[in-house]
């Protein structure tokens, strides 16, 4: 870690808080219980010990917004859960992510012509990080996505103020 | 019983209601007949409806102590008639029966079978939701599925797609 690598005695490691924050973050991203349809099936199935979202650190799926801090909208969602939503997205904490899972989060998916109350995307109504395609996605889909949904938090410094970053520090 | 022989009963009985028995007949090239496939049914008159059912389950004969299904159907755009379509199941006789009632599509109106079958009230919220069937002495008619505040009978031959819905566009 630079000039200060071997400065001190042995058993005293130096690194940066950026680094290290963003460490514990990404690897301690909590989702919330949160399957709407289909999507759903393939989402446990992540969870299960075939694939286990827990070698990502992400596996403590909470059943309450206020202690979860990516949701994973799976499924396909109508304009009467939209409200819904919005509102558990609105009480979850920051930061937060979300993941739209499937054709029907992202787009409205197979019921996108004939789909009366089938809302066209949910990022109609909440900011989404992460689309992932597939109808359903298969589950090596939703931990490559979630694998860039670290890389966009490793990515993001924590210490330096937002407005002070340059184009080129997100690229 | 067959369905014949439960036709031939309710007629005998002088059953309240009934209007005409309806068997699947082939094509005539003659009579320019077009013909019908699909299940024997009952064409039943919809303001004696409530008679017609209580009478269904309480005959000896009869028996049909399980409301299977209502449900509603707008066939074509050119017809001026909603369908509304009960399915009647006895499980000690094991016989079931198919009853047609016709609604103008105007003013579609009938009364509640709520009285006779309490297995009827959520089939006749979506009815009311999804047709616009109005169910007369209906004990809770709200919305089954769609928000209280929703426009238009979406099952209806002739509804229009929603623009938008609370702000979010639909297109």
């Amino acid at each position: 870690m630079g000039i200060l690598e071997e400065a001190f005695e042995e058993n005293v490691l130096t690194t940066r808080v950026d680094w290290l924050l963003n460490w514990a973050k990404l690897n301690s991203i909590w989702p919330m219980t949160f399957g709407l349809a289909c999507c759903a099936i393939e989402m446990m199935a992540v969870g299960a010990a075939h694939h286990d979202i827990d070698r990502f650190g992400a596996g403590a799926f909470r059943a309450t917004p206020r202690q979860a801090d990516l949701m994973i909208v799976a499924g396909t969602v109508n304009f009467k859960m939209g409200e819904r939503v919005k509102r558990l997205y609105d009480q979850m904490p920051s930061p937060k992510y979300v993941i739209a899972m499937g054709a029907c989060a992202t787009g409205g998916g197979p019921y996108f012509k004939y789909g009366y109350t089938v809302m066209k995307g949910v990022d109609r109504i909440i900011p989404v990080d992460v689309y992932i395609a597939g109808c359903p996605p298969r589950p090596e889909a939703l931990l490559e996505g979630l694998m860039t949904l670290q890389d966009k938090l490793r990515r993001t410094p924590v210490i330096r103020k937002p407005a002070r970053l340059q184009p080129a520090d997100l690229a | 019983m067959d369905f014949q022989a439960i036709a031939d009963h309710l007629s005998v009985a002088n059953a309240p209601g009934l209007l005409s028995v309806e068997l699947p007949r082939s094509p005539d090239k003659e009579t320019k007949d077009k013909g019908r496939s699909g299940l024997p049914y009952l064409c039943v008159d919809p303001s004696r409806i409530v008679e017609f059912l209580t009478f269904c389950r309480d005959d000896e004969a009869l028996g049909f102590e399980v409301l299977v299904d209502l449900t509603a159907s707008d066939p074509s755009s050119d017809d001026e008639n909603l369908w509304v379509l009960i399915q009647l199941l006895s499980v000690r006789h094991r016989q079931r029966l198919a009853i047609k009632c016709l609604l103008p599509k105007a003013a579609p109106s009938m009364p509640s079978s709520t009285k006779v079958y309490r297995a009827a009230q959520w089939h006749e919220r979506e009815c009311m939701e999804m047709y616009g069937v109005t169910f007369e002495d209906h004990p809770d008619p709200r919305n089954m599925l769609l928000p209280d505040d929703w426009v238009g009978y979406p099952m209806r031959k002739d509804y229009e797609f929603p623009k938008e819905y609370h702000g979010i566009s639909c297109e």
